[in-house]
C-alpha cells in the first residue's frame, strides 16, 4: 500500500504527546503479551495510570556502598531535597537507612527531626534475627533484609545448601514479625536464580506466612537485580526476563503489585527501563537511588525515574521535578561528587547544545532542540557551549542570551562575525582543542559589541 | 547568499564602477581570492568557495563599506555577486 503525502497548512506537532510544558505521554496502542509455560499472558500497560505505582529509595544504602560515605549533614540535606522532590502524595515513597553505626542512627534521627511524611525511612539489615533489636530500638516499622535466592549466593557465598538457606531465611523472617518489625525480603541475586526450584517456594512461604498478618505487616518482596543481567525483550527467558519474573511473583507467589519492588544494577546499560518496565508489567515500587549511585555501575536514577513517572501518569502528581537540580548542584558543590557532563537531566551539559546547526534550531524555536520546557520544569534553560562546531548560530544564540536580547531586538548574526572570527581562529589557527568558556565570550563581547553590553 | 537570479538590476551598469567594483574590492578581501576570478554570476559558495562564516563575514563588510542595514534573511539570501550588487543598490536607495 502506498500512502499518500499528507500536506498540511499548518505543522502538526503532536502536542498531545508533547506538550512542552510538561514531560513528553508516554502512551501505549494495546495490551502486551507475552508467553509464559505455554500460556499467552496479557499485560496491559494503562495499569500505571489506575495503580499506585511509586519510587523508593537507596540512596543512603546502595548509593553509600558506592562511594565515600556522606556526614550526617549531606544525608540530612539530601533526604530533605528528596522530600520535596517526592511531594506530599509520596512519590518517594520510602527510603532506606544503614543502621549499624552510631552515625547511621544519627542521621535517621535527625532526618525524623525534619517532620516528613514522605520519604518513610526504613531499615536493612543483615539476615540476622538479633539485628531486630536496632530496627526496633529505632522505631522503624519495616527493613529490608538479605534473602540471597541464587545458587551463587547460597552454595559459594553463603556455604549452605537450598534448605539451610531456605530455613534460615523463612526464620528470620517469623523473628521479625515476631518483633512487629515489617519484613522486606531483598530476593539477592534473584535474576540468576532457580525460579521454579527456589524463588517460587520460598516467596509461597512468605506469601503463606502473610495471610494472618495485618496489611501494614504482610511481608514485602523486593526482586534485586544484582548483577544487572534483567531484561525487558519481549520472549526472553526467565530468570532473566522481567516480565516473566514478575507475572511469576504476582501469580504463582500470589504478591500483590503493592508489595512488590524492583531494584536494578547498570551493569549491561539496562537500568533505568528495566526498573519502568516493572511498572508496566505489574508492581508498583521501583527501588532507586540520586543520581543512580549504587554499587559498580549503580542503580536506577532516581531523578530519572521521576521523569518516568510523570511521562507515563501524564500527571506531575505533586512532584516538584526543579529540586532534581538543586540535588544535582548539591552533589556537584556540596559533597564534590563527580558527575558525567552528559548525564540527563543533571549533568551541567544535559540541556547544553554545541553543534551550530542546533544552535540555529534553538535560536528559532526552543522546542526543536529542547525535550521540554526545562526552564521551568528543572530550572535549567537550554544553553549552547561554544566549540569549532557551534557556528555562528550557536555564538550569536550565546551572545543574545547573555546579553538578554529577545525576539526582534536579537542581535542578528552579521553583528557577532567579529567574535565568530574569533572563535573560529582559536581552533584553526591557535590548535586549542578546549571549548571556549564563558568567560572568554563575555570578554569578547565586550570588546566588539561594547555598545549592547549596558545590563548585561 | 543563495539566490539564485543573476539578471542585471535596474541601474546596475552606471552604477559599476562604483558600487560593483566595491563588491569585488570586499569579495576579495574577504575571501582572499584572485579579482580575476570573480564575475557577476560567481556563486559566493559554490564557485568562490565562501565558507560558512565568511559568509556573514562578506554581509558585515558589505554593511560597512556602504553604511547600510542589511535585513539578515535577505541578505543570506543572495546567492552571487551579481545579485550582491542589486540587493546593495536596492538597500541604498532605500
Amino acid at each position: 500500500m502506498i500512502n499518500e503525502l499528507v500536506d498540511v497548512a499548518e505543522p502538526n506537532l503532536l502536542e498531545n504527546i508533547f506538550p512542552y510544558d510538561t514531560v513528553p505521554r508516554i502512551s501505549f496502542d494495546g495490551t502486551i503479551t507475552e508467553e509464559i509455560d505455554g500460556e499467552t499472558v496479557v499485560f496491559d500497560p494503562a495499569r500505571v495510570l489506575m495503580e499506585d505505582i511509586h519510587l523508593t529509595d537507596t540512596t543512603f544504602r546502595d548509593g553509600q556502598q558506592a562511594r565515600p560515605p556522606y556526614t550526617v549533614e549531606q544525608i540530612v540535606a539530601l533526604y530533605d531535597m528528596m522530600s520535596r522532590l517526592g511531594g506530599p502524595n509520596g512519590m518517594i515513597r520510602q527510603s532506606e537507612f544503614f543502621l549499624y553505626t552510631r552515625k547511621d542512627r544519627e542521621a535517621i534521627e535527625k532526618c525524623r527531626e525534619l517532620g516528613h511524611t514522605y520519604p518513610e525511612i526504613t531499615g536493612w539489615i543483615r539476615a540476622d534475627a538479633g539485628d531486630f533489636r536496632i530496627v526496633k530500638e529505632m522505631g522503624l516499622k519495616e527493613t529490608g533484609m538479605l534473602t540471597s535466592c541464587s545458587d551463587y549466593h547460597i552454595f559459594h557465598k553463603a556455604r549452605q545448601t537450598r534448605r539451610e538457606a531456605f530455613d534460615a531465611y523463612v526464620s528470620v523472617v517469623e523473628a521479625a514479625i515476631e518483633a512487629g518489625v515489617r519484613p522486606r525480603c531483598h530476593l539477592e541475586d534473584v535474576t540468576r536464580a532457580d525460579i521454579d526450584g527456589f524463588v517460587v517456594p520460598f516467596v509461597q512461604k512468605l506469601m503463606q506466612l502473610s495471610e494472618s498478618l495485618p496489611e501494614d505487616m504482610k511481608v514485602k518482596i523486593r526482586l534485586c537485580d544484582t548483577m544487572g543481567y534483567g531484561i525487558t525483550y519481549p520472549g526472553a527467558s526467565l530468570p532473566r526476563s522481567i516480565p516473566k519474573l514478575v507475572y511469576r511473583m504476582m501469580h504463582d507467589a500470589g504478591v500483590p503489585a503493592g508489595n512488590l519492588e524492583w531494584h536494578g544494577h547498570n551493569d549491561f546499560h539496562k537500568v533505568h527501563i528495566n526498573g519502568a518496565s516493572c511498572w508496566l508489567y505489574g508492581l508498583n515500587a521501583v527501588n532507586t537511588s540520586l543520581l543512580g549511585f549504587g554499587e559498580r555501575t549503580g542503580n536506577p536514577p532516581l531523578e530519572g525515574a521521576m521523569i518516568e513517572y510523570v511521562g507515563l501518569k501524564g500527571d506531575l502528581n505533586g512532584v516538584n521535578l526543579p529540586v532534581i537540580t538543586e540535588i544535582a548542584d548539591y552533589f556537584r558543590n556540596e559533597i564534590g561528587a563527580t558527575v558525567s557532563p552528559n548525564y540527563p537531566f543533571v549533568g551541567e551539559d544535559c540541556t547544553t547544545t554545541r553543534a551550530g546547526i542546533h544552535a540555529d534550531g534553538l535560536r528559532r524555536d526552543e522546542r526543536i532542540y529542547n525535550i521540554f520546557d526545562t526552564t521551568t520544569l528543572l530550572n535549567r534553560p537550554p544553553e549552547v557551549a561554544i566549540t569549532d562546531k557551534s557556528g555562528v548560530d550557536g555564538i550569536v544564540l550565546w551572545v543574545n542570551k547573555y546579553l538578554g536580547r529577545e525576539g526582534d531586538d536579537r542581535l542578528t548574526k552579521i553583528k557577532v562575525h567579529k567574535i565568530a572570527r574569533w572563535v573560529a581562529d582559536q581552533y584553526e589557527k591557535e590548535g586549542r582543542i578546549t571549548a571556549i568558556s564563558n568567560e572568554e565570550l563575555a570578554e569578547q563581547v565586550n570588546l566588539h559589541l561594547g555598545k549592547y553590553v549596558t545590563g548585561a | 547568499m543563495k539566490k539564485e537570479d543573476t539578471d542585471k538590476c535596474e541601474g546596475a551598469e552606471e552604477n559599476e564602477s562604483s558600487i560593483s567594483q566595491r563588491v569585488r574590492d570586499v569579495v576579495v578581501d574577504v575571501l582572499k581570492i584572485d579579482p580575476g576570478t570573480i564575475t557577476p554570476e560567481s556563486r559566493f559558495t559554490a564557485d568562490l568557495g565562501a565558507e560558512s562564516l565568511q559568509s556573514v563575514e562578506l554581509v558585515a563588510a558589505f554593511e560597512e563599506v556602504f553604511d547600510i542595514e542589511m535585513d539578515e534573511d535577505e541578505a543570506f539570501a543572495v546567492q552571487t555577486v551579481g545579485d550582491a550588487v542589486c540587493y546593495i543598490e536596492k538597500c541604498l536607495s532605500a
